[in-house]
């Protein structure tokens, strides 16, 4: 009764509870549809870094990171990228062999790391072959086949079927050379990654290396997103000789980034709640002082100071929480359809390609965040309604009857 | 022992420059079923005296006792207590709560109470019948007339089963017709119910209403008679 008593007294003044309800609905839509935005393009970064060569977990020698040496590869490579695969929760694994080397074309030649792949294996793992604007993904009869990202393209003058030798330093410490046939290229989010990665058929690099097949990286996808660290401290015990590292240790930069946008996100909406919360205030108090009367008869036939004060902050709770569902609902619905259909940044895609995000943006929100922002909207209630409670409660009945 | 044992009591206001001595050395008995208007001109005291009766306000000195009880020496939070379970209150004008029917408005002191919610509305329908308004029970405060506000009034005041009912110029805004029906109403449920009735006013027909009439003159007790009440011709 006390709470439907709450409730209908919202309704009393209609003019005035629906304005502070619009400025809530509007306030936490702002909130969390500018959250959500941010958030998308975090996870599209993150995304877009996992399947562009990241992938979710990776294999080294311990080390490899301190001297990209060719020698150090994983010791008996092939055979740990087996029981790797036999592995629970892993999805697919791809050795990778890489090597820092040069390219150069008849007129000029650029630092690239070179990346033998398996292509079949490559493609559970990370997407490139999705990435090819021109030619193929190693569908070609010719001998050496490689891809190159177009900008690396541009600075070579390379074009589809041209001729690009690489060179290396082999196992020995000697220079290899290996002459290959651009039958694919790629353009992924960073142009910079374009420049700097050319992927080759593992087998040919093992020919010129004159070597047994040797393995630098393996990329490893796990089943789903929630699992990559428990997969990874399994494998972890599993490979103890070895460097294992999930993405977020890998790339910190932008585990950080995404941990502190959830966190800004908070902070953002909190300010606007912080706002919100005056006019949930003065709202409350003008609503109090409509019915200094009628509270003081309450008061007088009995109605305890608590009970005023949990009817003022129930009041205050209801149109609040009215505004936020408001405001959640457009915000949800609003996600919603731009989640599905994204929203197309190509016209300051300029700025944001090197940065490594890409141009159609899909806001999203975890559901946690909603659970998070009602109960923040529930404390803004609160704090708003206490000075009008203290005010209700601190009413002299007798004087409130006399005067009003 | 008499209900209310009123000895000495003294209301000053100190909130003006110049001290308001709204109640000078009142004394007075009161009994069980009393039928009982304090009347007296405008600032004569009678709200004051009324809410000094019904622990809404507080003496300067002397005391109010009621079942032996002393009022004047309870702290405010019980006060709050006292009021909801012994004192029935019936206020001049805008005594319910717009936004409740009828019914809830009635409900909602017993709610206080802590009463069970069937029990609330079997007791709530039945005051409300008993006040004439079993067809009313379900509208609220802005769809009732002036009377019939008052009749819901007096249904919630006895909803609480107070030890008596306090009732500050029950009259004042209601033409003559309601102003009589709603003495009916009281003069009935006193019979009935034997409960103690103790209102103010300064209209001389409801005065003449009244079983004991005690007159009040700035603050002071200037005639307390037993009369033989007129019936309404
Ligand atoms: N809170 C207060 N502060 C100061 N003076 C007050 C206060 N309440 C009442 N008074 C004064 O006390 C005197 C008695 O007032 P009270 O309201 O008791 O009279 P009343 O008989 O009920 O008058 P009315 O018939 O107009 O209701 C008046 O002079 C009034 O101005
Ligand atoms: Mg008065």
């Amino acid at each position: 009764m006390l709470l439907s008593l709450a409730w209908k007294n919202i309704w009393r003044n209609k003019k005035r509870s629906l304005i502070i309800i619009a400025a809530i609905t509007f306030g936490l839509w702002g909130g969390i549809f500018s959250s959500a935005i941010m958030v998308g393009m975090m996870e599209s970064m993150v995304e877009t870094a996992i399947s562009r060569d990241l992938s979710h977990i990776q294999i080294h020698k311990k080390d490899y990171d301190k001297d990209k040496d060719v020698r150090n590869f994983i010791p008996d490579g092939i055979n740990v990228l087996d029981n790797i695969r036999s592995v629970k929760g892993i999805r697919a694994a791809s050795g990778r062999t890489k090597i820092i080397g040069m390219a150069a074309s008849p007129s000029s030649s650029y630092g690239v790391e070179i990346i033998g792949i398996v292509p079949e294996d490559s493609k559970q793992v990370t997407d490139i072959y999705a990435k090819l604007i021109e030619g193929s993904y190693f569908k070609s009869d010719r001998k050496n086949p490689i891809l190159i990202g177009r900008k690396l393209a541009e600075r070579l003058n390379l074009k589809l079927r041209s001729k690009v030798v690489l060179s290396f330093q082999n196992l020995e410490g000697g220079i290899a050379y290996i002459a290959c046939r651009v039958v694919g290229i790629f353009k992924t989010n960073s142009s910079q990654f374009d420049e700097m990665n050319v992927y080759v058929a593992q087998g040919d690099m093992f020919r010129i290396l004159e070597s047994d097949p040797i393995i630098h990286e393996i990329a490893i996808r796990s089943e789903s997103v929630e699992t990559i660290d428990l997969v990874r401290d399994n494998l972890l015990i599993l490979f103890s000789n070895l460097q294992v590292e999930s993405w977020k240790d890998m790339a910190p930069e932008l585990a950080y980034l995404s941990q502190t946008t959830g966190i800004y996100m908070y902070i953002f909406v909190g300010i606007i709640l912080f706002a919100l919360l005056f006019g949930i205030t003065n709202t409350m108090l003008m609503s109090v002082v409509d019915r200094i009367r009628e509270l003081g008869v309450l008061i007088a036939i009995g109605m305890k100071k608590s009970k005023v004060f949990i009817m003022i902050v129930l009041e205050s709770v209801l149109l609040s929480l009215t505004g936020g569902f408001c405001g959640i609902g457009v915000g949800v619905l609003t996600i919603a359809y731009y989640g599905n259909n994204g929203i197309d940044l190509t016209a300051i895609s300029g700025s944001l390609e090197s940065f490594g995000a890409t141009t159609i943006l899909y806001p999203f929100l975890p559901a946690m965040m909603y659970i998070i922002l009602t109960i923040m909207i529930v404390i803004a209630a609160n704090i708003a309604a206490l000075l009008p409670a203290w005010k209700a409660t601190h009413l002299v009945p007798s004087e409130a009857i006399r005067t009003y | 022992m008499a209900l209310i044992e009123i000895t000495n009591l003294d209301r000053i206001y100190n909130t003006s420059a110049v001290p308001v001595h709204a109640v000078r050395d009142v004394t007075c008995n009161i009994e069980k079923q009393e039928f009982m208007a304090v009347v007296g001109p405008s600032g004569s005291g009678k709200t004051t005296l009324l809410n000094i009766i019904g622990g809404l306000d507080k003496p300067t000195s002397g005391k109010v006792v009621i079942d032996g009880i002393d009022l004047s020496t309870m702290p405010q939070s019980k006060l709050v207590d006292y009021r909801l379970g012994h004192i029935g209150f019936v206020f001049q004008a805008y005594n319910l709560i717009p936004v409740f029917t009828a019914r809830e408005n009635v409900e909602f002191i017993m709610l206080l109470q802590g009463v069970n919610k069937k029990e609330r509305e079997n007791r709530a329908i039945d005051l409300l019948k008993q006040v004439g308004l079993s067809e009313r029970i379900n509208s609220r405060p802005a769809q009732l007339s002036g009377g019939e506000q008052q009749r819901v009034a007096v249904a919630r005041a006895l909803a609480s089963r107070p030890a008596f009912v306090l009732a500050d110029e029950p009259t004042a805004n209601l033409d003559t017709e309601s102003a009589e029906s709603l003495l009916d109403l009281m003069e009935e449920l006193n019979d009935k119910y034997v409960m103690t009735f103790i209102f103010s006013t300064h209209d001389a027909r409801v005065m003449r209403r009244a079983r004991r009439i005690v007159s009040l003159q700035d603050g002071k007790i200037v005639e307390d008679k037993v009369v033989t009440p007129e019936k309404k011709q």
